[in-house]
């Protein structure tokens, strides 16, 4: 209880004392997994578009594969693009390990799963006509994935806020390919891993607090967009 | 011009031909109903037309000009199961008409005037995945008038309506299309339907089509025994094999003008066969005689008994 | 009919588990990484508990991280190796009856290349300043007693750690600093026992090593029982005991010797 109080006590000071780091660590963490997040539904909600209306061989093989990628431990995800990118690796050559975009490039893999598979379900419970409605009103292809897309809003939503979720709060990835650098891929969660290391419980549980702060943050801005009403 | 051309156009499904027409015309302005029973290609003909599916060969043209995938669309289509997106019936007729650009003050216009012809005026406000079937196949059907596209093209639109609804939209629709000015064509697998709906009618089966024309004029000589079934002929079997009487034939009197669907069959007996009952009598005057399951109500002696017209009936 | 689910032989499991942990006898060991991803205190942990029945948990974390939760009478011994930071928790009473245990030594490993122009350059105070001009540089950065090494040589050689030329840190153990250096190919100080482990996967060299001031000393204490009562000094002090014992270091000195063809860490009192 007391190291709870203190934590919280902590919490306010790093955040009030304009302590550069923590605010560092703060913008770079959102920027991070927001940019993660935002390339995987650019990728996952067509994918998942695709697989939700499409009709091909081995539709129901991919989305098993989706599906069982939703739950891969990210840490994994994260030793795979380490293997890619480390000296020996196939793209070794590319400097990008240790870097946020690698970070990036590892967030994006854990959450297009995901995205895909949230998309996918969202796009099916959809009525089926509906495509050829919009198409029969005039909508151009393009035109007529965005309206559908805002039809599927509560679903589209949703796996924005899974792929989010995912990816802010995931420190194994991170840490294999960002490698934890102060100052250049530190981010939120492997801050706690270092400081608890340290010993520092009170500010390992402030960073915490911090990122649980965010998570929520952006989940309820979320939120209201997906249960604001059609007008 | 709005005429609609079908020029050698086939299309395909998982491999298997569900629609081969080598020439069909539908006259601009004309109101035509396409009948047929199921799987008979009608709903694709009208999918094919709409721009939705394209032909896997020849050609499909409005106004003479072919149909382009990025063209302008110069169709409405009122799709048979009413689906609507999200939000309340006045955005469902809105959306149609700002996807096609029409600018905004006319926009409130034109929803307001197909609202007030279809009669949901006080709809407009509701959200329009809570309709009545009923309520759900208006707003369909204005979402499709406030396009005032040169081509309406109606899929069963009374196929998911109760009784009552359907009485009355079938008051209303001839209206409303003449109205509309445009080419019309409906398709339907009902008669009374496409005899009240259609001033010219398509009959297809099996994806192509076996019968077009006037309505008088189809009725007067249907070319097959398919077209006359369909139309609502009797099929009287002779030594020949079918004969198709017309109904209109049957049905005497003063001012029964126009196609009427149904044949008595005047009973002169009814033998018991067992399993089976035999009925002898006429029809129009013809002895005929009709096989009759054991469950079938028995009809009287001397009464005058509803045949249907999918019975077979021989001559004697 | 039975309702209820069979409570009495789930109250025997209950109470039987109950039991079973607390007559097991177990202390909780605060170990820095080093001597833990070795694999070694694994090896000695399992023969302490087979000769005398005590269950050992050994907790990893930097040697900092250990000596707080000393101070915390979270754990009741604590195996580091950062000598000045023992000696403050020694003065403050948190840690008693210290043995040293043994030692290796750090090396300065960096790129073959080495643009600093360290290798070969025996005084490690001057190796560092070296690297501190031209750098990069990849610090643990962990608290751990290798960073606290780490600082102490840059303060020895006149320069602030923040002035390193590229110096990042890693918070991340000794392996994963490895890499990082070795990804940017930078300059980075190693224990002895990683760099027998790990050394061959990484391009990088050793440059400085033999300094008497790249020493590494690890000891072994027992939390204060005084100041923290609800620690279990009793068979803590076995443990110490049986670590400094003769058995215990010649395990200590023998290994690593066939699997990495050095040895990883030299004993303490086999010495004397």
């Amino acid at each position: 209880m007391n190291d709870l109080t203190t934590a919280l006590g902590e919490a306010w000071r790093l955040l009030l004392s304009g302590d550069a780091e923590i605010w560092e660590i703060i913008l770079r963490t959102l920027a991070i997994s927001l940019c993660a997040t935002a390339l995987a539904m650019i990728l996952g909600v067509p994918l998942g578009y695709g697989l939700a209306r499409g009709r091909f061989p081995g539709r129901t093989l991919v989305l098993g594969m989706v599906n069982t990628a939703m739950g891969m431990p990210p840490v994994v995800v994260g030793l795979v693009v380490w293997l890619f990118f480390t000296r020996s690796g196939p793209f070794g050559g590319s400097g990008l390990l240790y870097t946020p975009q690698a970070m990036v490039l590892a967030q994006f893999l854990i959450a297009t799963p995901l995205v895909i598979g949230f998309s996918a379900a969202s796009i099916q419970s959809l009525p089926p006509a509906l495509p050829d409605l919009l198409t029969s009103l005039g909508a151009g292809r393009w035109r007529r994935l965005w309206l559908l897309s805002r039809e599927a809003r509560l679903g589209l939503l949703a796996a924005v806020m899974a792929g989010f979720g995912a990816v802010i709060s995931e420190v194994g990835a991170s840490m294999t390919v960002g490698g934890n650098l102060r100052g250049s891929t530190r981010v939120l969660t492997t801050a706690i891993v270092t400081v608890t290391g340290r010993g520092e419980m009170a500010t390992a549980i402030a960073y915490g607090l911090i990122l649980l702060v965010l998570a929520f943050a952006v989940t309820l801005i979320l939120t209201f967009v997906q249960q604001r009403r059609d007008a | 011009m709005s005429d609609v051309g079908l020029h050698q156009v086939s299309f395909q499904r998982d491999g298997r031909t569900v629609l081969d027409v080598e020439s069909l015309r539908f006259p601009s302005r004309s109101m035509t109903a396409v009948l047929g029973p199921n799987g008979a290609g009608k709903t694709t003909l009208l999918r094919l037309v709409a721009g939705l599916e394209r032909p896997a060969a020849g050609h499909i043209t409005i106004g003479g000009e072919r149909l382009s995938r990025d063209g302008a669309p110069r169709t409405a289509l009122a799709l048979s199961d009413a689906v609507f997106v999200r939000g309340t019936v006045r955005r469902n007729l809105d959306l149609g008409l700002a996807l096609r650009d029409v600018p905004m003050a006319e926009r409130e216009i034109r929803v307001r005037d197909a609202a007030d012809e279809c009669g949901i005026t006080d709809l407009l406000d509701r959200p329009a995945r809570q309709l009545s079937s009923g309520e759900a196949q208006r707003v369909n059907l204005a979402r499709a008038l406030c396009l005032r596209a040169e081509v309406i093209l109606l899929d069963e639109p009374l196929a998911a309506v109760d009784r009552l609804t359907r009485r009355a939209l079938l008051d209303d629709l001839p209206r409303l299309l003449r109205a509309a000015g445009a080419t019309v064509i409906l398709v339907t697998h009902d008669r009374e339907e496409a005899f009240r709906l259609g001033e010219r009618i398509v009959v297809m089966v099996g994806g192509q089509v076996r019968a077009e024309g006037a309505r008088r004029d189809l009725l007067m000589a249907p070319p097959d025994a398919d077209t006359a079934g369909l139309l609502g002929f009797l099929l009287l079997e002779d030594a020949d094999g079918p004969v198709a009487v017309a109904p209109g034939e049957l049905r005497a009197g003063p001012g029964a003008g126009g196609p009427q669907v149904g044949f008595t069959l005047q009973v002169a007996d009814v033998l018991d066969l067992g399993r089976q009952r035999l009925v002898t009598g006429t029809i129009g005057g013809r002895p005929v005689e009709l096989t009759l399951p054991e469950k079938a109500p028995s009809p009287e002696k001397g009464a005058m008994f509803p045949v249907h017209a999918r019975s077979v009936v021989r001559l004697r | 009919m039975r309702i209820l689910p069979p409570l009495p032989p789930l109250l025997l499991v209950l109470v039987a588990c109950a039991v079973s942990a607390d007559n097991r006898t177990e202390i909780i060991l605060a170990t820095t990484t080093s001597a833990y991803e070795t694999g070694l205190l694994d090896t000695l942990i399992d023969q302490f508990t087979a000769s005398t029945g005590i269950e050992v948990k050994p907790i990893a974390v930097g040697s900092g991280a250990a000596l707080m939760m000393a101070e915390r009478g979270d754990a009741d011994a604590t195996l580091t190796h950062d000598t000045t930071g023992e000696a403050r928790y020694v003065a403050a009473g948190h840690l008693v009856e210290g043995r040293r245990l043994m030692h290796n030594d750090f090396l300065l490993v960096g790129p073959a290349a080495d643009p600093a122009g360290a290798a070969g350059i025996t005084d490690a105070v001057e190796a560092m300043r070296r690297v501190a001009a031209r750098g990069p540089f990849v610090s643990r950065g962990d608290g751990s007693g290798t960073e606290s090494r780490e600082l102490a040589l840059w303060q020895e050689a006149g320069v602030s750690a923040d002035s390193v030329h590229g110096r990042v840190e890693t918070g991340q153990g000794m392996s994963a600093t490895l890499y990082v250096a070795n990804d940017r190919q930078a300059y980075t100080l190693v224990d002895r026992a990683t760099w027998l482990t790990l050394g061959n996967r990484v391009d990088l060299v050793p440059l400085s090593e033999g300094d008497p001031r790249l020493r590494n000393d690890y000891s072994v204490y027992l939390v204060n029982p005084e100041r923290h009562p609800g620690t279990r000094a009793a068979p803590a002090r076995k443990f110490l005991e049986f670590m400094v014992s003769r058995a215990a270091q010649r395990v200590i000195a023998g290994f690593g010797r066939e699997r990495l063809g050095g040895q990883l860490f030299i004993p303490d009192v086999l010495d004397e």
